[in-house]
């Protein structure tokens, strides 16, 4: 600002003010009446301080960097402002609302100056210092309009404010008057009168401005605080603008601000959301995804993670109606994806148990009826055997198919013969649930087997079965079925679906070994089993 | 009628005996020869690898919490035709296996002897 270094008088030169008001404030013709009539800098310097408007002139950072005849009048105030903070100059002094009158002028200001546009204030309180004759001056509480208009230099960058000023502390307080003695109803005489309508209108205006910041701060809280994700891009190449603690969570926590999609999230470029980004912008049509895959790399070096969501992007038009960013939208739904994902393997699980014991019961049923042909004892067999099968599936439902206990299986299946005939001697043992359905059907084999023709068949008979684990490492079941005081044991002529289920389910379910005996003093069977055979069926 | 498959010997997969028993029952009355039963994928494919003769297969998907189909890749490069046997149907089966002949349990015998013809390319007569 020194090119004038001839004219200019220091740091409150308006000189130096001179050529960016020009085009707005005086217009072509003016500019060329001003050209014609001599010196362009020295008659603007004269023309601003002979104005009768009030105009202060301030560095971005609100000092005062000069001020005009008028302005020094309006506000009883001299040059010796210069320099001066505009808030130290004038702090609107010691009354209530003091502080928040200077917030407003300020805020103004800062707007003015941050957003590169003029910005009006159309009613303010703000005191200032009146000089007294005889003694300190008083502070005064004026009445005012203003308007603050950024100066920009050739890059653009705001160098000065210009502030013009109005008292209009008479106007106010006349309408203040006339509105307390005559009441709300005869203001709308006064308005056409004094043009309070409009100062009015005015306020209205500025307490709309207002409360649609407050609004504005309250929207964007919201969203910050939403449980959905939601991003605000702007421009063709989707610039983040803005995003949501919620849009944070699901990225990363990556810094993506001002940075364009592509750039901010490069892994997601293959995966078409950019292209669906464009086609939003191109097109102005909104776009919807349900349960969408996307692979996110949410830290530098970690593989790709999966999220699934709902999204909708739509079009953010200004004013005019023109696209000028895109709005996304959604939540992260992976939970609810994995939640249904695991429903559906349950339910595939539960499918393929249910036709499996299907095909078990039909086995019984089939094997069953090759040795009874008489249907009322086929009829007999094969509930018994069903029985037993539910039984165990009784105590596994119990556990939640987890297991069940050795001890507990073997009560299950014999109790029906009276508790008393069969001794159980064993430590705890965990079957899974294959190995206990197993364990069920041996035993009901067994038991029926004892009450038809072994030791339960006769009264003082009694069944004897012990087990115990061995080697903890890969532990093996040993347990010994031994019937005595009954009549004594006869090989049978022909194996029956009993022994055969119970040598087949041993060595091919449980992967063991069973010796059957049938000796005088009566039948006996001994098993070994692993016990850490990791079967599902 | 005549008995298309009699004489044929097929292995069976299937880890829980009771229902093995009554594939090798059903097989028995339809005149094949049951081999087998292996229940799990690891006694399958010592089987396949064997050098005994074999015409076709019956292979439970999931045997003793593994699935099957390495033994279904043994069996395909061995060039023996098979049969799926699932609680799921044909639903459950991965792409790769999905159209090979597959029956549901619980069976029928004609279910069980379609489903072999058809895996082994035997007209009915």
């Amino acid at each position: 600002m020194s090119q004038n270094a001839g004219q200019c008088s220091g740091r409150d030169c308006v000189n130096c003010l001179r050529l960016r008001a020009l085009p707005s404030d005086l217009g072509e013709a003016g500019l060329k009446q001003l050209v014609k009539s001599g010196d362009l800098a020295v008659d603007l310097a004269t023309a601003f301080d002979a104005s009768p408007n009030p105009y202060v002139v301030l560095t971005p950072d609100l000092r005062v960097a000069g001020a005009n005849k008028a302005y020094f009048e309006v506000t009883n105030s001299t040059r010796a402002i210069i320099g001066q903070p505009l808030f130290a100059a004038f702090d609107s002094g010691p009354g209530e609302e003091a502080p928040e009158n200077v917030r407003r002028v300020k805020a103004s200001l800062e707007k003015a100056r941050d957003t590169r546009q003029r910005d009006h204030l159309a009613l303010v309180r703000f005191s200032i210092p009146r000089a007294r004759p005889d003694g300190p001056p008083v502070m005064e509480e004026r009445f005012w309009s203003a308007t603050h208009t950024p100066i920009l230099n050739a890059e653009g960058e705001v160098v000065w404010l210009l502030q013009h000023t109005t008292d209009i502390t008479e106007l106010e307080q006349l309408r203040r008057r006339i509105e307390t003695t005559h009441g709300p109803a005869s203001s709308s005489a006064l308005d056409a009168m004094i043009g309070g309508n409009v100062l009015e209108r005015a306020r209205i205006v500025q307490e709309d401005n207002l409360r649609l910041a407050s609004e504005r701060n309250r929207l964007v809280e919201m969203f910050m605080q939403a449980p959905g994700f939601v991003a605000v891009l702007a421009g063709p190449t989707h610039v983040f603008q803005f995003y949501n603690d919620a849009y944070r969570r699901l990225i990363g926590y990556r810094d993506l601000e001002g940075l364009a999609s592509a750039e901010a999230l490069p892994e997601v470029v293959g995966q078409g959301f950019i292209d669906l980004l464009d086609s939003v912008f191109a097109t102005g049509e909104s776009v919807y995804g349900q349960a969408s895959l996307v692979k996110l790399q949410r830290s530098p070096g970690a593989p790709p993670e999966d999220a699934w969501v709902d999204f909708v992007y739509q079009p953010i038009r200004d004013s005019d109606g023109r696209i000028v960013g895109v709005f996304v939208q959604g939540h992260d739904v992976t939970e609810v994806v994995k939640a249904t994902e695991r429903q559906k393997l349950m339910i595939d699980e539960l499918n393929h148990r249910v036709k499996n014991t299907l095909a078990t019961v039909q086995s019984i049923a089939m094997q069953t009826a090759r040795s009874h042909p008489d249907p009322r004892t086929f009829a007999e067999s094969f509930q018994a055997r069903l029985m037993a099968l539910s039984h165990t599936h009784d105590l596994l439902t119990r556990s939640h198919w987890e297991g069940a206990d050795l001890g507990a299986v073997l009560a299950h299946e014999t109790e029906a013969h009276g508790p008393h005939r069969i001794t159980q001697v064993g430590p705890p043992v965990a079957l899974t649930p294959a190995a206990a359905l197993s364990f069920g059907m041996i035993f009901h084999e067994l038991a029926t087997n004892a009450a038809k023709y072994g030791a339960l068949s006769s009264p003082e008979g009694r069944v004897l079965v012990d087990w115990s684990v061995s080697d903890h490492l890969h532990p093996v079941l040993t347990l010994s079925w031994r019937e005595v005081d009954g009549p004594p044991a006869v090989p049978p002529a022909r194996k029956g679906f009993g022994s055969r289920l119970i040598e087949r389910n041993v060595r091919h379910d449980l992967a063991g070994e069973v010796k059957l005996d049938y000796a005088n003093t009566g039948f006996s069977a001994e098993f070994s089993t692993p016990l850490d055979r990791g079967k599902v069926s | 009628m005549t008995q298309p498959l009699s004489g044929r010997r097929v292995l069976i997969v299937e880890d829980e005996s009771l229902v093995a028993m009554l594939l090798e029952t059903i097989l028995e009355d339809m005149g094949c020869t049951p081999v087998g039963p292996a229940s799990t994928v690891a006694e399958g494919l010592s089987m396949v690898a064997a050098d005994e003769p074999l015409d076709a297969a019956l292979l439970d998907v999931n045997v003793a919490g593994s699935q099957v189909f390495p033994v279904a890749q043994a069996l395909k490069d061995r060039g023996v035709p098979f049969v799926f046997s699932t609680g799921y149907g044909e639903g459950g089966l991965p792409d790769a296996w999905r159209g090979q002949s597959t029956i549901q349990k619980p069976f029928t015998e004609a279910a069980i002897r379609d489903a072999l013809m058809a895996a082994m390319g035997v007209e009915n007569v």
